[in-house]
């Protein structure tokens, strides 16, 4: 791989079963018609390169595949077919808090997230009032997660995610997370990313901005890339697309 | 294809992933951590008075016999319930972060090894009260009960790959598990034995792990054979159930 690709994706497929009809009686209905279509395809040939320090978007309808992609990247999923190389430690901000215990407070998932993206007990243990302080969470570090609010977690695993200092970092929708000034704040802090030159891949359905902090964009849809290029160009695409669906 | 070799260096995150499991559990209870001993010790209670009050308990020392075989089989039990959830129960940090699949039938265990040092103190205990001494051969059940984790992790690789496919594996284990109690030789004797059970026993490793701590507890030194059997019987398991784990992981998180 030429080292200044941060990421290459070629030739990808990526199918999933739609989910059998739960029970006997369902699988026994599965046998009665073998020649319903069970699968669904996600990722149709997908082929694409990230630059090193590059800030690539990625944008599509729901279901467009944009998920799926940033898991295959991130090693969550395995394609069916195809290469994905990775140059660089990455980070993924994917599916923010689902990873969090709802039995345990903010700073015991905060040591057990960090544990988990590679640090230390005592590096992570030593991070969690600044992670706690970022969030906003100061007066509930005695609360159990089951009892934040969403946008609390979100806040939480936001400030943990940010902590790891990766090559590469994937983030799907997460910059939305919280009120307003905190999403102004976790704005900041994706810039700095950016500005530190390293490589982000990105997805949104907020296109505002999304020229001015992109280099590249690329439209996904129906698990085909329909436009790779230019972020404004791009968006032209989508908005073209979107008024056509309508 | 070897297990734990992946997760070198793990060691930190495992035991406090393990030590996590623990707090959970019993997080709310009033007895809190005291419940890991609490547990074998009612169980053990009320089998103690059912069987000494009919003729099966009758024998001397069948105290310390039932604490023998229901210390290992409650370990068992546990341990493997703990396993087969292990991928499931973790499901949202599997879809949001590339962890090593292994890591969590792995904890699982390690989460089993720290309950059975517990479930040990109540093992002593009801021998001091008993007065009972055990005889020299008591040196050799750390090796039973190292065989018994690694029959854990077996297990636990083969159950939690299974659930994330299969979920009518989580009653029928449940199933299975207490059918393996009346099968084993907890509060009967292998010489009072025969037919079904002890064809049973040949092919059950908990069983002969069983058996082993018995004689260990009651001062007689296991045969080589009866070493080596149980013994590659559990590595068999381990590594059986490993390679199915490898084959079928990759596809865990799409599948749960």
């Amino acid at each position: 791989m030429n080292d200044n690709v941060a990421i290459k994706v070629e030739r990808v497929f990526k199918t999933f079963n739609l989910k059998r009809p739960d029970g006997l009686i369902g699988s026994i209905k599965k046998i009665e018609s073998p020649f319903t279509n069970s699968k669904i395809i996600a990722l149709n040939n997908v082929t694409f390169d990230v630059y090193q320090g590059e800030t690539f978007g990625i944008i599509g309808l729901n279901g467009s595949g944009k998920t799926t992609l940033l898991r295959m990247i991130a090693g969550i999923y395995v394609p069916d077919s195809g290469i994905i190389k990775i140059n660089g430690k990455l980070a993924p901000l994917l599916q923010i808090g689902s990873g969090f215990h709802p039995e345990l407070t903010g700073p015991e998932n905060i040591i057990i997230s960090g544990m988990l993206m590679g640090f230390s007990k005592s590096d992570i243990e030593n991070k969690v009032e600044k992670i706690i302080q970022f969030a906003e969470l100061e007066d509930y570090t005695n609360m159990k997660l089951k009892h934040y609010s969403s946008g609390m977690i979100a806040r939480l695993a936001f400030s943990i995610g940010i902590q790891v200092d990766p090559d590469i970092l994937l983030v799907d929708e997460v910059l939305a997370v919280g009120d307003i000034s905190f999403r102004e704040k976790s704005y900041k802090e994706f810039l700095k990313f950016k500005d530190k030159k390293k490589t982000i891949v990105y997805t949104t359905h907020i296109l505002t901005d999304l020229h001015e902090v992109c280099d590249r964009v690329m439209l996904l849809d129906k698990g085909v890339i329909k436009e790779i290029g230019n972020p404004l160009d791009v968006i032209k695409v989508y908005r073209e697309m979107i008024s056509k669906n309508k | 294809m070897i297990p734990l070799i992946q997760l070198r260096g793990m060691q930190n995150q495992i035991i406090h992933f393990a030590w996590k499991n623990i707090k959970i559990r019993y997080r709310g209870t009033n007895l809190g951590l005291v419940w890991m001993a609490f547990e074998p010790l009612l169980f053990w209670v009320f089998l103690y008075l059912v069987f000494t009050s009919i003729n099966i308990g009758a024998r001397e020392d069948f105290g310390i016999y039932l604490i023998t075989g229901l210390v290992i089989y409650h370990n068992f039990v546990r341990g493997s319930q703990g396993g087969l959830m292990s991928l499931r129960e973790n499901f949202g940090i599997l879809s949001s972060m590339n962890v090593k699949r292994e890591f969590f039938p792995v904890v699982a265990t390690t989460t089993s090894s720290i309950v059975l040092m517990v479930e040990l103190v109540v093992f002593f205990g009801i021998m001091g009260i008993f007065q009972f001494v055990p005889a020299w051969t008591i040196i050799l059940l750390p090796i039973v009960l190292i065989l018994l984790q690694i029959l854990i992790l077996g297990i636990s690789y083969l159950l939690s790959i299974t659930y994330a496919y299969f979920r009518d594996i989580q009653p029928l284990w449940g199933i299975f598990v207490t059918a393996l109690m009346f099968v084993t030789p907890i509060f009967w004797y292998l010489e009072d034995a025969g037919g079904f059970a002890l064809e049973i026993q040949k092919i059950n490793p908990l069983g002969q792990l069983i058996e082993l701590t018995h004689q260990i507890v009651f001062g007689n030194v296991p045969s080589i054979q009866e070493w080596l059997y149980p013994s590659a019987m559990i590595f068999g398991i381990l590594f059986a159930a490993f390679v199915i784990f490898k084959k079928f992981e990759r596809h865990v998180v799409e599948k749960i």
